[in-house]
């Protein structure tokens, strides 16, 4: 889900980096307010090292799909709040930098591509306060929807980017086609992520339940 | 009567009014040449099957040299024009995802020695320096070091944080 350098127009990239950048200025405003600021920023640390690495775990998809690697910028979003769109661009610099996923011209973009939807994540997964006690089914389903939806809504915004940016030099039919057919392992990856997501809040609901609050 | 038919149905096809026949010939001709083979995996090492593959050459860097698309195994092969030395650009794409690489393509004019059989004549050979395949297709043991470190220290580090003791 990472768009390489070379394939979108400069203008593209610098109205990435725009966003991108007022996000952050946003998110850093977001965090300045946090009175629990010196635990999160640790917390924010070790999601970033899990961001960055999860995108090595490769997982096989059935033909025609191909296999997918994870993203978890749901999960980051359900567990960092603001501090996601921070950690994603940092977790993305050294995946272009260290393994050529993405690139430096494309870094903006797709921070918007994954931090924009762990922000729709984080606040989907707020609407977990007003669950009664009772019905922790439905805080967990909740868990899941904020994982998962993230990363149905990355797909979505990747792939109206590289749907938008196919230059004419390319046969725009095949790769819409190609990019349709993509979106089959999004959905798979976005029922993983969920999963994965569950299981994660569910563990720290037992073992520090206070990571939980952002 | 039918015996005079029979011998002009043979005089007919024997005396060369008959038109060679071309739907079964065959004619295979053969030249030497150097191609570059391109191949294109996914992160994970997978082929990058029927992505799309354009060429630029190196005098022309905004117009497709040679279009194309990969084979199963993710290979595209393409012939450089001769005496065409410079960084040939190829551009793979598949859905949303692809790369571009630059790949030099020197013409060295070389003197053969003076014993051999083609004395004293220039030889123009291309030259294609092959790309290192570990820069793609596997992590090198420095970024293998680089993660181990950083995530255990990232792990272990925050794990020590939360579990201090609070003063």
């Amino acid at each position: 889900m990472h768009i390489p350098d070379g394939f979108v127009a400069p203008s593209i990239c610098i109205a990435g980096y725009g966003i991108s950048g007022g996000m952050i200025w946003y998110s850093l405003r977001v965090i300045k307010q946090d009175r629990f600021s010196q635990a999160n920023i640790p917390k924010s640390a070790l999601f970033t090292a899990v961001f960055f690495v999860a995108s090595l775990i490769h997982i096989p998809a059935p033909p025609p799909l191909t296999s997918f690697h994870l993203v978890l910028n749901g999960m980051m979003g359900t567990l960092l709040g603001y501090y996601a769109f921070l950690a994603i661009p940092i977790g993305l610099f050294f995946q272009a930098v260290m393994f050529q996923h993405g690139g430096m011209s494309t870094l903006g973009l797709n921070a918007v591509i994954m931090g924009l939807p762990a922000i729709v994540a984080y606040s989907l997964f707020r609407l977990r306060s007003k669950i009664p006690q009772k019905r922790q089914f439905l805080a967990k389903a909740l868990a899941f929807l904020s994982g998962s939806s993230a990363v149905l809504l990355s797909a979505l915004i990747f792939a109206s980017i590289s749907i938008s940016t196919i230059s004419p030099e390319f046969d725009a039919d095949a790769e819409k086609f190609a990019i349709y057919i993509s979106l089959g392992s999004y959905l798979i990856q976005a029922f993983i992520e969920g999963l994965f997501t569950v299981m994660i809040v569910s563990f720290l609901e037992r073992v520090k339940p206070e990571l939980l609050k952002i | 009567m039918k015996c005079s038919r029979v011998l002009s149905f043979l005089l007919f096809t024997t005396c060369g009014i008959s038109q060679p026949v071309f739907a079964h010939g065959a004619k295979i001709d053969y030249q030497q040449t150097s191609a570059i083979v391109v191949r294109a995996t996914f992160d994970d090492g997978t082929p990058m099957a029927n992505a799309q593959a354009i060429v630029y050459s190196p005098n022309d860097l905004d117009t497709p040299w040679t279009k194309g698309v990969t084979d199963e195994s993710g290979k595209f092969t393409f012939v450089p024009e001769s005496g065409l030395s410079g960084n040939w650009d190829v551009k793979i794409r598949k859905s949303g995802h692809g790369k571009i690489i630059s790949i030099p393509f020197e013409i060295q004019k070389q003197v053969v020695e003076v014993n051999s059989p083609i004395a004293n004549k220039d030889q123009s050979l291309p030259v294609v320096s092959e790309s290192d395949p570990t820069v793609n297709s596997a992590y090198s043991w420095q970024q293998k070091m680089i993660m181990s470190v950083s995530i255990t220290w990232g792990f272990l580090g925050t794990a020590l944080f939360f579990f201090r003791k609070q003063t």
